[in-house]
């Protein structure tokens, strides 16, 4: 019987490619769940296979074993249109989230089977970003101003979970603060549930609610973000701590 | 320093172009500018040096030699231009598929893309265009039959490149299909170096299918055409070199304007 | 002690457009310096006109440093200097040779093992393709630094790596310092690396430098708006 609090949940999840001949494991039976309006961030270095298990959440890859629910419902091995209705994802490179000859204005909308203008207006505003902008090619705007608008599109779908795939890293710091701001505000205005993917450790700890620690394409720790940065129980999550720059 | 470089390159550009669309116009107004019928021929003016009347001369059966280059004109450059559009599009579209797609589809289709490079272009299109007998169409057949797969090839390997594209995958999530991607994201963005190819490609079609028509294996005589007309002018070449001369000047000019063109272009490409 | 790089009033850019303006500090011989700044800000440019590679026009002031040092220069991404196929040894024995100075096993060794390469003999006969980006640029940084060079110059050489590997490259960058001497000018994007291995630290945006001096004084008593914005912004580990 699943918690009725639990939005999205994924459980044993499996996945290996082979490579030149050599099997790889990408995704060892992992599990997770997100609740609604929490932030899970998911920790590790490259490889770890995170943005991996994203991929699979968001059904861009099938597993090869293992089940995924929405509120309870099965989606596993839906297309991701089926699963782009409630779950979008924020990517690393925001410039490239965007068609660079298309402008921002056909994208987004194109993007949301077109969103009515009032909406639009109203979510922008809440990204922070102006109007004009919607004129423009990602070519011409900043990192930071891609990243929010590719928020806005997340927004104007109507999906209640983002899925962010190292969104800030590319960014500056002052700009990651900014949007990392945006993502809390979001989570606080309108209820959104984020899952947090970043190998910044620091910065997860501020944002995220709880704290899953990935491995290999292990799950190696999860739990409240206080517990497992605080009292780490498994070596690699210590490891991760010690090398810490800050 | 950069920006004058890319200046130097847009003015070659633009003058290779215009040279290239001045070839073709004299092509398709070939029957216009010809001073003379290309077929009638004179008992009286059998091989006839240049004149004020027959500007590159007349050949062994007394046809204006100048009005047959015109007319061979658009013949091999009209043939060029349908062959090259012909295989530019259903190779990209190959290519696109089965670089979208990937799996079995792109198995199969690589793999005959591979078989087909496998054989020099010329040799097999001599041995096709010998089964399918004569003519211009077989000909433009034999040689499209391995230039498909270079299109194909470039094709995919950008759309791969795209198609892991975050905008690809947004698409995707915000439910766009396969095929409303491939119109809307894929090829619009990868296009320009599928067309600059194809601009590459005019130089040696043309050198293709004069070669085929000069073998006997693409036009048939006496529709003008540059090939076949080097190749019933040599025997006499010692007595009428004109005959010879001049098709084979226009060739070599229209090929060598095409390919600097396609270069130029690449490099300018590049510069971005 | 002696100033080994003296910067003056330096405006410099790419062709007529200066990127960077104005820009005077001096560093000491032996010190470590970290020169931080966000994309744009003009700090590779900087780099770039130190060590004048890169097409980088000086219009403006000076750069000035002792006649007979030679500058090191360790890239962002080592694999674009190196030829992907040869071995190491191979390559550093030319890069010694047209600088003339004698391949001595034993240094080249020490100098690997500084840099935690501590199998030196694979090391040496591995080829860059062969090794990860971390192995890469500890690879180049040993290779400049067998050269001597009176500073070592680096841009962004963590920015590539994961945090554990970089963290270790920073360790070895101060022991090298330590150990040699060596006067280490580094440009990054990353205050924490900054704080972790700078004497004196930079502060950069829109082709200026903000604040110059002692890393203590930079990171907790900053006078620039923009620095405190940028100290702010730096994400910190919260526990509970």
């Amino acid at each position: 019987m699943p918690d009725s609090d639990i939005i999205l949940e994924g459980k044993n999840l499996n996945k290996s490619y082979v490579d030149k001949g050599k099997k790889l494991q990408a995704l060892k039976d992992v599990s997770f769940f997100l609740k609604n309006g929490e932030i899970l961030g998911i920790v590790g270095e490259s490889g770890s296979g995170k943005s991996t298990l994203l991929r699979h959440v968001s059904c861009l890859e099938k597993p090869d074993s293992g089940n995924l629910y929405y509120k309870g419902t099965e989606y596993t091995g839906k297309s991701p249109a089926f699963a782009g209705a409630f779950l979008q994802m924020i990517f690393q490179d925001a410039q490239m989230s965007f068609d660079p000859r298309m402008k921002m204005k056909k994208a987004v909308v194109e993007a949301t089977k077109g969103c009515g203008h009032e909406k639009l207006s109203r979510i922008l505003e809440a990204v922070g970003l102006d109007e004009s902008l919607l004129e423009k090619k990602a070519g011409s705007m900043s990192g930071g101003q891609c990243q929010r608008m590719s928020i806005a599109r997340a927004l104007c779908s109507d999906a209640g979970i983002l899925l962010c795939d190292e969104a800030t890293s590319a960014l500056d710091v002052t700009t990651q603060a900014q949007v990392v701001a945006l993502l809390q505000q979001l989570r606080e205005k309108e209820g959104v549930s984020i899952i947090f993917v970043s190998h910044d450790i620091a910065l997860v700890s501020m944002l995220c609610d709880r704290i899953m620690v990935m491995k290999n394409g292990e799950c190696v720790e999860e739990g409240e973000t206080g517990r497992v940065l605080g009292n780490p129980q498994h070596e690699y999550t210590k490891e991760l701590l010690d090398n810490l720059i800050e | 320093m950069n920006h004058k470089r890319k200046k130097i390159n847009r003015i070659k550009v633009i003058v290779s172009a215009g040279v290239a669309l001045l070839l073709v116009l004299i092509a398709l107004f070939a029957s216009v500018i010809a001073p003379n019928d290309p077929y009638a021929t004179s008992a009286s003016a059998i091989r006839s040096a240049p004149s004020g009347e027959f500007l590159f001369g007349t050949d062994n059966l007394g046809r204006c030699v100048f009005s047959r280059v015109l007319y061979g004109a658009r013949t091999t450059i009209a043939a060029t231009f349908i062959l090259v559009a012909i295989s530019f599009i259903l190779g990209s579209f190959i290519g696109v598929l089965s670089g979208y797609y990937g799996g079995i589809l792109d198995e199969i289709m690589m793999r005959i893309a591979d078989i087909m490079l496998a054989f020099p272009q010329m040799v097999v299109a001599i041995a096709v265009a010998g089964i399918l007998g004569g003519g211009l169409s077989s000909a433009m057949i034999a040689l499209g039959i391995t230039m498909w797969t270079g299109f194909a090839r470039l094709a995919r390997s950008h759309t791969f490149a795209i198609k892991n594209c975050p905008y690809v995958q947004a698409a995707k999530l915000a439910g766009k299909s396969g095929p409303a991607i491939m119109m809307a994201h894929i090829l619009p963005n990868i296009i320009a170096p599928l067309l600059t190819n194809a601009l590459t490609q005019i130089g040696t079609t043309m050198i293709g299918i004069s070669g085929l028509s000069f073998l006997g294996l693409g036009v048939v005589p006496p529709t003008a055409e540059w090939g076949s007309m080097i190749n019933e002018s040599r025997a006499y070449i010692q007595i009428a070199p004109w005959a010879v001369l001049y098709p084979a000047i226009a060739t070599i000019v229209t090929i060598i304007v095409f390919n600097y063109l396609g270069d130029c272009v690449m490099e300018y490409r590049d510069e971005d | 002690m002696d100033t080994i790089l003296r910067i003056s009033n330096l405006s410099a850019g790419y062709g007529d457009e200066n990127v960077i303006n104005d820009i005077s500090f001096e560093v000491e011989a032996g010190k470590r310096v970290c020169i931080v700044g966000e994309s744009g800000s003009g700090k590779s440019t900087l780099l770039k006109a130190i060590h004048g590679f890169g097409g980088v026009t000086v219009t403006n002031g000076s750069i000035e440093t002792p006649k007979d040092i030679l500058l090191g220069v360790v890239p962002q991404n080592p694999g674009g200097s190196f030829n992907p196929i040869r071995t190491y040894k191979a390559q550093i024995m030319e890069a010694l040779k047209s600088n003339n100075i004698d391949f001595k096993i034993d240094e080249v060794e020490k100098t690997l093992r500084i840099l935690g390469l501590n199998d030196a003999k694979r090391a040496l006969a591995s080829r860059p393709y062969e090794l990860s980006g971390g192995m890469n640029q500890r690879m180049a940084i040993a290779t400049t630094m067998l050269l001597e060079p009176g500073i070592l110059l680096c841009d962004e050489v963590t920015s590539a790596l994961d945090v554990k590997t970089a963290g270790m490259v920073v360790e070895q960058l101060l022991e090298i310092n330590k150990l040699k001497g060596t006067t280490i000018l580094m440009v990054t994007h990353h205050l924490g690396i900054a704080s972790k291995m700078a004497d004196y630290i930079g502060i950069m945006k829109n082709g200026r430098m903000l604040e110059y001096g002692p890393a203590k004084e930079i990171l907790e008593n900053p006078q620039n708006d923009y620095t405190k914005n940028l100290l702010k912004a730096v994400p910190r580990l919260k526990v509970s």
